[in-house]
């Protein structure tokens, strides 16, 4: 293997994607494609839908319904206008009470009908054993009903859930002859603090408060960190199928081929496609130091991740690179590159599939299982590692040694795909065929 | 010292033997000229030269003991099948096959190679703007920088107009001047004949013609005739001893059967046209391709068959 043929084949490719308009693009849009959401939320936070929330109750104990009246009032007193502006920014919650009927069927049909035409956005049939606490034999589910075709994240469901149950509390509680007005605090609820653990100072021998851990150290980060690595390795290896599928449409690879062994040619591109990944990579991760000081969140950031991170993006990028390569050199034209993009990108996409199951249960067998599979190691294995607990010391290690030799072994089967593949034209070859390259060359 | 020795190679695709037993030594600073019909094998035995294809058996050395692995770096190849990276500038383009053969830089040879073949003017303009006939020059400036030991030109000329067609060939010529050997093919039997040292045939995968053109002709003898007359193409149909006849116009060829005496054949000619002029010659090499690979020899290989 000659190193000049690499470096001069990875300078040439490095240079030619870093100055087209679609790196640049990519490298502005896809934080823009993956943080979307967030950017959206951000800018529609300010413009809430303000309809009224009109829901109807039959109430057959008769007593809770007003507990869910004086709640809504006091929600909407609380929470509908901005303090400083005076302007509204929530919906208001307008309760309709209403009398059972006679035929129960035909009421409920009435109402859904209401809730269809958007007269209301959803009805509660407040049973009439509700206030009967529970028997080891009941079941409680048939106590309380809400109706609604609302989609999405119902918002008044989940709120519905404390002021139902504080109202069926409170007239059980009345029912026992206790005076409610006189101890209305007894059914509130005590806040739980999220804290971190106590550390003892190893240099001072003083032991640290616990801080209040943040949603964001639990979730985001983590989340953020794996996303990232993932958008990074998917820019920097999706070009390498377009890249020599069109250097061998356009027959530029025999001549190559002349002067370079096709593994010295297929090192080269991929070595060009790994300074990409790094120079994205680097603009990330300075762009995102500064935008977690300029949160305020520097501190939520587990810096001991970073060499791990880097790790893992060469092993990912070298990886996807020779497998995009060995792809690439099975295809004739940009159209077959295309039909293969997904298959290339199958390595990223699915432990992002995953993403929400292991911040679920990171240390789940689940978790643990495919974090351990080569291919998804660096997005999941990072995933856990950034995690406030982290994960057992020999998981990562063992990782890294799995996506090692697994990018080892695919440079080396790709490379005799490619060897194989790269000056046939016509149809691109099945799978099996494919298999019989990489094992007999 | 010989710069390139086949030894029984061959090279298989699937069921289809594209190169058998083939055993071939090219001399150093030699025009070695490879012919054959399209399929017949020529591309893919560069290729295995190159050390693009690898035989299936047999060996193939460069320069004594060389191995084509290791000695790419002697080695100027221009496909048959050409590209070049359309959105880089031709000065850009050429350095970098340059650096890639030699892993130094080369840029006072693309300044004097593209003012050779009067490119100068398009250095810093990018590749995508170039007419053919320039890629085409270009692409041979990328094969030839840095001076290689070995030129493998598969098919140099095609498309090419007269007056690059001349650039090109007076760069051969000067290439081996200065000890290159070169390896071409073509489907040009006249510039075969003009321009190569020596001729190598190769049909059907297998060997067929090897040696310099005198001697290939030598080994069909002095067979044909070319002949003008008054009355053109039906002066000459049903002359005694005649094989053949390849009517080129203006001129007729005629193929001599193997114990005819020309004489007799001019004699029978002068008592039916009037004869401007008559000439013995040796086969051209277009003629004896056509007798190995033309429709006639097709029809008797199928007949023995």
């Amino acid at each position: 293997m000659r190193m000049h043929k690499i470096r001069t084949i990875a300078k040439r490719d490095y240079i030619a994607t870093v100055r087209t308009k679609a790196f640049v693009f990519g490298l502005v849009v896809a934080p823009m494609l993956f943080g979307g959401g967030s950017i959206a939320m951000t800018l529609f936070k300010g413009q809430p839908d303000l309809k009224d929330r009109r829901v109807a109750i039959v109430d057959h104990t008769g007593v809770v319904a007003g507990a869910l009246v004086s709640a809504a009032r006091e929600k909407n007193g609380r929470e509908l206008f901005d303090k400083k502006t005076h302007q509204q920014i929530a919906p208001r919650y307008v309760f309709e009470v209403i009398a059972p009927a006679a035929n129960s069927k035909d009421q409920l049909l009435a109402l859904s009908g209401r809730v269809r035409r958007k007269q209301l956005v959803a009805f509660l049939e407040i049973g009439k054993d509700a206030l009967r606490p529970p028997g080891p034999a009941d079941d409680p589910t048939a106590r309380v009903s809400y109706y609604t075709n609302a989609g999405g994240i119902d918002e008044m469901r989940n709120w519905l859930n404390g002021p139902i149950n504080d109202g069926v509390r409170l007239a059980r509680l009345a029912q026992l002859g206790i005076d409610i007005d006189r101890n209305k605090g007894l059914t509130a609820s005590v806040p739980i603090d999220g804290l971190s653990l106590v550390e003892r100072d190893e240099k001072t021998g003083e032991v640290h408060e616990a801080r209040k851990r943040s949603e964001l150290e639990g979730f985001f980060v983590p989340f953020a960190v794996a996303m990232i690595l993932a958008m990074i390795v998917m820019v920097g290896s999706a070009p390498m199928l377009q890249n020599v599928t069109q250097d061998k449409s356009q027959r530029i690879v025999e001549t190559l081929l002349g002067a370079a062994t096709p593994f010295e040619l297929m090192t080269g591109k991929v070595v060009g496609a790994v300074g990409v990944s790094v120079t994205s990579s680097v603009l990330y991760v300075l762009a995102g130091t500064l935008a977690v000081n300029a949160l305020g969140i520097a501190g939520l950031l587990p810096l001991t991740i970073i060499p791990w991170f880097y790790v893992y993006l060469l092993a990912d990028v070298v990886m996807l690179c020779a497998f995009a390569a060995a792809l690439g050199a099975c295809c004739s034209t940009p159209q077959d590159a295309q039909n293969l993009a997904i298959v290339l990108l199958m390595p990223c996409l699915i432990p992002m599939f995953m993403l929400v199951t292991v911040l679920r249960q990171p240390h789940g067998t689940l978790a643990t299982v495919m974090s351990l599979v080569p291919p998804f190691t660096p997005i999941l294995m990072l995933l856990r590692q950034a995690m406030p607990d982290g994960v057992p010391a020999w998981q990562p290690w063992v990782g890294l040694v799995d996506v090692l030799a697994f990018a080892a072994a695919t440079v080396w089967a790709a490379s005799r795909i490619f060897r194989v593949a790269i000056l046939m034209q016509g149809k691109p070859p099945r799978l099996a065929e494919m298999v019989r390259w990489a094992m007999k060359g | 010292m010989d710069a390139v020795q086949i030894s029984h190679v061959t090279r298989t695709f699937g069921s289809v033997t594209a190169v058998d037993d083939l055993s071939l030594t090219v001399p150093q600073g030699s025009i070695y000229g490879f012919i054959g019909p399209n399929g017949s094998g020529k591309t893919t035995t560069m290729r295995m030269i190159v050390n693009i294809f690898y035989p299936d058996r047999g060996e193939i050395r460069l320069f004594g003991d060389g191995r084509p692995e290791n000695s790419t770096d002697l080695i100027g190849y221009l496909p048959e099948e050409r590209g070049l990276y359309q959105r880089m500038t031709v000065q850009a383009l050429l350095e970098f096959y340059g650096e890639l053969r030699s892993g130094r830089g080369v840029k006072t040879e693309v300044a004097r190679w593209l003012q050779r073949l009067d490119l100068a003017g398009r250095a810093s303009d990018k590749v995508e703007t170039l007419s053919r006939g320039m890629s085409q020059k270009v692409q041979f400036i990328a094969t030839v920088i840095p001076e290689p030991k070995l030129l493998l030109l598969d098919e140099p000329f095609s498309g090419l107009d007269p007056v690059s067609a001349e650039a090109i060939r007076s760069a051969i010529l000067d290439l081996r001047r200065h000890g290159v050997t070169v390896i071409l093919s073509t489907h040009d039997m006249h510039l075969a004949e003009t321009l190569c040292d020596y001729i190598f045939m190769i049909f059907r995968g297998r060997k067929v013609l090897d040696g310099t053109i005198g001697s290939i002709q030598d080994r069909y003898g002095e067979d044909t005739i070319r002949v003008t007359a008054s009355g053109g193409f039906a002066a000459v149909q049903q002359l005694p001893g005649v094989d053949q006849i390849r009517d080129l116009g203006q001129v007729q060829e005629l193929r001599l059967a193997r114990s005819a005496d020309p004489q007799e054949v001019l004699r029978a000619l002068v008592a039916q046209a009037r004869v401007t002029s008559f000439s013995l010659m040796k086969p051209s090499l277009h003629d004896i391709f056509m007798r190995i690979a033309g429709p006639a020899a097709e029809e008797a290989n199928h007949a023995n068959a």
